[in-house]
Formats: C-alpha cells, structure tokens, sequence
C-alpha cells in the first residue's frame, strides 16, 4: 500500500494546531478537548477488536475501568508517580484483556457480546466489593492540578491508538485480523493462528483503554465504580467507531470529534438529554448509514437517495 | 433445614428468571434478535404495574392484564415500525439497535419519573405462612404461581394454535412461510409483542418483590440471557428450567458466600454453560 501524504500532511498540521493549543483556550475548551480525546482514543481502540476482528465487544469500559483503578492505586496507595503509574495501569489492562480474552475469545457473535458485557458488570461488582480500590466510596487521587499534561497525554494516546490502527490497516498481522472478520475459518485454513490474532488485537484494544483510564483517573482526581465501569462509556466507544465507520483509520475519530461535540452541547442543557442523544443516534445510524460516515467519504456521494437505500436494504 | 428453605426460596425466584428468559428467548429465536432492551422492557413494566397501583390503587395482580396488554401494543409498534427495517441485517446491527432502544427507554423514563427508587406495596406484602419450619411469603408464592399460568398459557398459545404455528413455521423458515402465505412482518411484530408483554408481565411481578428504578433492566437483560443460553436457545421449556437453576445457584450463593456477587455469579454460571455444555441444558442442536 502506497502512503498517500495528503492525509500524513493534514495530521501533522492539526497536531501542530493542537500542541500550541492549550496556552490560547479557554480552560472550559481545554477540558472538553481533553475529553474529545479520550473518547477518540477508546473509540479508535475499540475499533482494533470490534472493527478489524470484527469481535464486537460490548464490554471495552471494563479495560478502561482496571487502567483507571490500577493507576489510581498506584497513585495513591503507593505513592508511585504519574509517569511510572500511568504505563503499569496500562500494562495491568492489557494482561487483563490478554487473559480475560483467551477464554472469552472461543465465543462468537451474540454470545461474546454478551460475555463482554458481563465481563464489564462483574468487574464493577468486583471492585464495589474490594478493600483496596476504596469499595463503593471511590478513590481519591492526590491532588489536582494544571490540566495541560492531561491534554497533552490523551493526546498522545489518541495519537498512538490511531497511528496503531493505521499500521493495523497494512501490516500482516492487521490482515490477518481483518481476515478473521471475514472468515474465521477460512483465516485459520490459511495458517493463521487465530486465537493468538485474536487475543493480541484485544490486549492492545484493552491496553489503550487502560491508558486512557489511568489518565482519566489522574484528571478528574475521583473514581468510583459506578463512574467508571459505565455501560455508556462502552456505548459511546461503539457508535463513535459505527458512525465514523467500523474497520477504518480516521472512522472513529471522525465519529467522536461529530459525536463528543453535539453530545457536549446537548449536556449543557441537561445530562440525560445527552445521554438519549445517544441512544437516538445509535438507533438513526443502524438504520440509515450502518457502514459510517468513511462510506460516503470514499464514494464521495451524500445523497438522501443513499440513506433511503440503506434504510431499505435489511428490511424485512 | 437451612438448605430446604434456600432451596424453596430458589425456586419461587427461578420461576421469575424463567418467565423473563422465555420472552427474550422467543424473540431470539424466531428473529435472531438478541434483544437488549429486553430489561428496559421489564422495567416498563414494573413501572406501569407502581403507576396504577399508586395512581388508582389498583391490586398489583388485578392491573398485570392491563401491563401486559400495553406491552404487547408497544412491542409490536417497536417491531413493526423500527425493527423490521434491519431484521435482517448482520447480528451486530441488530444488536446494537436494541441497544439503541434501552438507552432511550431507560433516559426517557429517567426524565419524565425521576430516577428515585419506587416500591409497590401492597397490604399483604409482609404475610407469610411456615409448614414445618419453613417460611414462604404470600407475595412470592402468588408470584410464583402466577409465572406457571403464565407460562403454560404462553406454550399453549405457541404450540396449539394457528398463530403458534404460523410463529414457529417464520422461525423455521422465513421464504417458505411467506410463500406459504404468512404475513411475516405482521407475525414477526406480533412475535416481539408476545415477548414484550412476557417481559412486562415479569416486570409487574418484580415489582412487588423488589425495588424499581430507571436503570434497574441492565442487570435484568444479562440474567435473562444466562437464563436463556443456560437452558438451551429457542427451547422455551429451556428457558423455564434455566430459570429455575439459576434462581437455585443464586439463592444458594447469596446464602453462603454472601450477596455481594449476584452478577458475577450468573455470569460465571453462563460462562462455564457456555463450555460445558454449548446447547444448553435442554438444548439438542448447536446454535452458535
């Protein structure tokens, strides 16, 4: 595959924009990029096991949940500091995934759907039940302070998920993903040793997660389990991906920057509008444009025709 | 003695677990619709069962007609003018748009009744009797009973009459029934309808035995899956006894490891079903 430098060009430029950013913005907008971010960088990791695999994982929270908890254990139990705390909280997610996917992984379709989402609950019935992450009443982390390194650490993350995601779309092994989507058997026909495949996609999928939760955790300066093992954080994960379009680069991206930013507006006003903007948009994009935005991007063509013809293909 | 009671206890709660597994059991397998909202589903219920109770006063028993009649009428809008547009598309849509539909349920009930904890609570919610040292509350033998009406009167209806039979023949095979001349979106939304009231009907009956809240469908969702891979997909007498197994497990787990861990025992139950045992308990074929 030939590197197209259009895009690298307009990456380096927007992340040149960013960097310079925070000194300029309103503490409110560096906030909500700060936020845009991590949502980008979950989407962009869940798209490494729900859109490459095609394992369609409705429990990634649980991966952003243990990065966030064993971060901010570390952080305050053990007085570790951000810079080595934040890479241990990522590692723990990714063992977590690793080992949690190699018996979780055999199951395929509704049933690991449903697996991931129980994976997800138990984690957070685990942790309400624990001594160590502070049972139901949370943690506390040290204190806050300036939020520019966050901004400038989701944006690193958000920067290394989505460049991963782009060495997934032509590389070996990111073929060999993709033809697990395709034909699971067909894949292992061809040699390719799928559970090992399947279960590194999800240890990096659960990795970046994990980052992403040990900042967050350092951020807000308060987890509890409510907080963070939320079924909606797995949904934003998932629509984010869906509306930009699943199995692609700048796909889920595109779909948080979209998303996180008329979610933003809506919640203004008041948190459950927000949270039924979701639930209507997951229900509109299934419908009209289930392949995603990257769909019209490529045919270069937003027509209602097109939408009507979505709408019409699955009907019964 | 202590094991009888939390054996009896069991049971009279496993009864519930089947009658919820039964309508999503339904769904899934004449659709190959994994419905997620099938809790949110439940908790409409449980709420239009507090609302009348509340409201007017209406017996909790008396108004689960009323329940389930609303219910079906909502199921089957929501199938017919929502889900039939994507029924056929990849499980991951299908998925997803049921999900879709639980946030918006679950949000919408949220704003328009609060997310305080209701209770319904009749006069006779503490009476209980004792036979020999064992202690049964009314409430829950009514409960009980009331899921094993409800149950067979729903076999009946799927095995005996023509529009069981029309169900089961679109389950088979959706060309045939419709050369056949079944009206297969009419049937489809009829068959998401019987699993919705099913599911209000579990709703009205939770409601006397625990609290109710927005949110409380999620967890609910996941046990009726449990329930219905446990006692082998599509099977409705499975759905029964999955229901029944894990209302044991559970009572049994609550009462000697603790209550803390309700979910992730079911989980685990599924889980271990899932490896063990892939058809389910009652299962023939896989379906996987």
């Amino acid at each position: 595959m030939k590197t197209r430098w259009a895009p690298v060009a307009a990456g380096v430029v927007v992340l040149a924009v960013l960097a310079a950013a925070p000194a300029a913005l309103s503490p409110f907008l560096v906030q909500f990029l700060i936020n845009l971010f991590m949502l980008a960088a979950l989407a962009e990791s869940w798209n490494i096991i729900g859109g490459f695999t095609g394992y369609a994982s409705f429990g990634n929270v649980a991966f952003f949940g243990v990065g966030a908890y064993a971060t901010g254990i570390l952080l305050t139990r053990a007085a570790w500091p951000l810079a080595l705390a934040l890479p241990a909280g990522g590692a723990v997610a990714m063992l977590f995934a690793g080992l949690i996917g190699m018996p979780i992984l055999r199951l395929k379709g509704h049933y690991f759907a449903i697996a991931t989402l129980g994976v997800a609950e138990t984690m957070r019935e685990i942790v309400y039940n624990l001594e160590i992450t502070g049972a139901g009443t949370g943690l506390v982390m040290p204190i806050s302070r300036s939020p520019i390194p966050f901004f400038y650490l989701m944006l690193g993350i958000l920067v290394a998920a989505t460049l991963v995601n782009r060495w997934l779309s032509a590389s070996r092994f990111g073929y060999g993903l993709i033809a697990i989507r395709e034909d699971e058997d067909a894949a292992a026909a061809m040699g390719i040793n799928t559970p090992l495949y399947k279960t590194l996609a999800f240890a990096l999928s659960g990795a970046f997660a994990g980052l992403a939760g040990g900042v967050f955790a350092d951020w807000i300066t308060f987890i509890d389990p409510d907080g963070v093992f939320k079924v909606s954080t797995t949904i934003q994960m998932i629509i984010m991906a869906v509306f930009g379009g699943m199995g692609t680069v700048v796909g889920p991206l595109l779909g948080a920057v979209v998303l996180a930013s008329i979610s933003e507006l809506l919640s203004t006003q008041l948190v459950s509008l927000a949270e039924l903007f979701n639930g209507l948009v997951v229900i509109l994009v299934v419908l009209f444009m289930p392949k995603g935005l990257a769909e019209f991007i490529r045919k270069r063509e937003f027509s209602v025709r097109q939408l009507v013809r979505n709408l019409r293909e699955y009907r019964v | 003695m202590l094991a009888l009671q939390v054996l009896i206890n069991g049971i009279l709660l496993g009864g519930l677990y089947g009658l919820m597994a039964l309508g999503m059991s339904l769904i899934w397998g004449v659709m190959n619709i994994v419905n997620i909202a099938h809790g949110a589903l439940i908790m409409l219920g449980a709420y239009l069962t507090f609302w009348l109770f509340t409201l007017w006063g209406w017996d909790p028993f008396v108004s689960l007609p009323v329940t389930i009649a609303l219910l079906f009428v909502y199921g089957y809008c929501l199938q017919r003018y929502l889900l039939n547009l994507i029924v056929r598309a990849q499980l991951f849509l299908t998925l997803l748009i049921t999900f879709g539909v639980e946030v918006v349920m679950v949000n919408l009930v949220r704003v328009a009744w609060s997310s305080d904890l209701r209770q319904v609570t009749p006069a006779y919610a503490g009476a209980h009797f004792k036979v020999g040292g064992i202690t049964v509350p009314y409430v829950r033998l009514w409960v009980f009973l009331t899921t094993v009406i409800l149950s067979v009167t729903f076999l009946l209806i799927l095995e005996k009459t023509r529009l069981g039979r029309a169900i089961r023949a679109t389950s088979e095979e959706l060309r045939a029934a419709r050369l056949a001349g079944i009206p297969v979106a009419h049937i489809y939304a009829i068959t998401f309808g019987l699993g919705a009231a099913l599911a209000g009907a579990a709703g009205g009956l939770w409601g006397m035995l625990f609290p109710i809240t927005p949110i409380m469908g999620g967890g609910l969702t996941l046990k009726s899956f449990v329930v219905a891979v446990l006692g082998g997909l599509g099977t409705m007498m499975g759905a029964i006894v999955g229901g029944l197994v894990l209302g044991i497990a559970e009572s049994f787990s609550a009462t000697y490891l603790g209550p803390t861990y309700p979910n992730a025992i079911s989980f685990g139950l599924l889980v271990l079903i899932l490896i063990v045992r892939p058809t389910g308990l009652v299962g023939r074929r896989g379906s996987a």
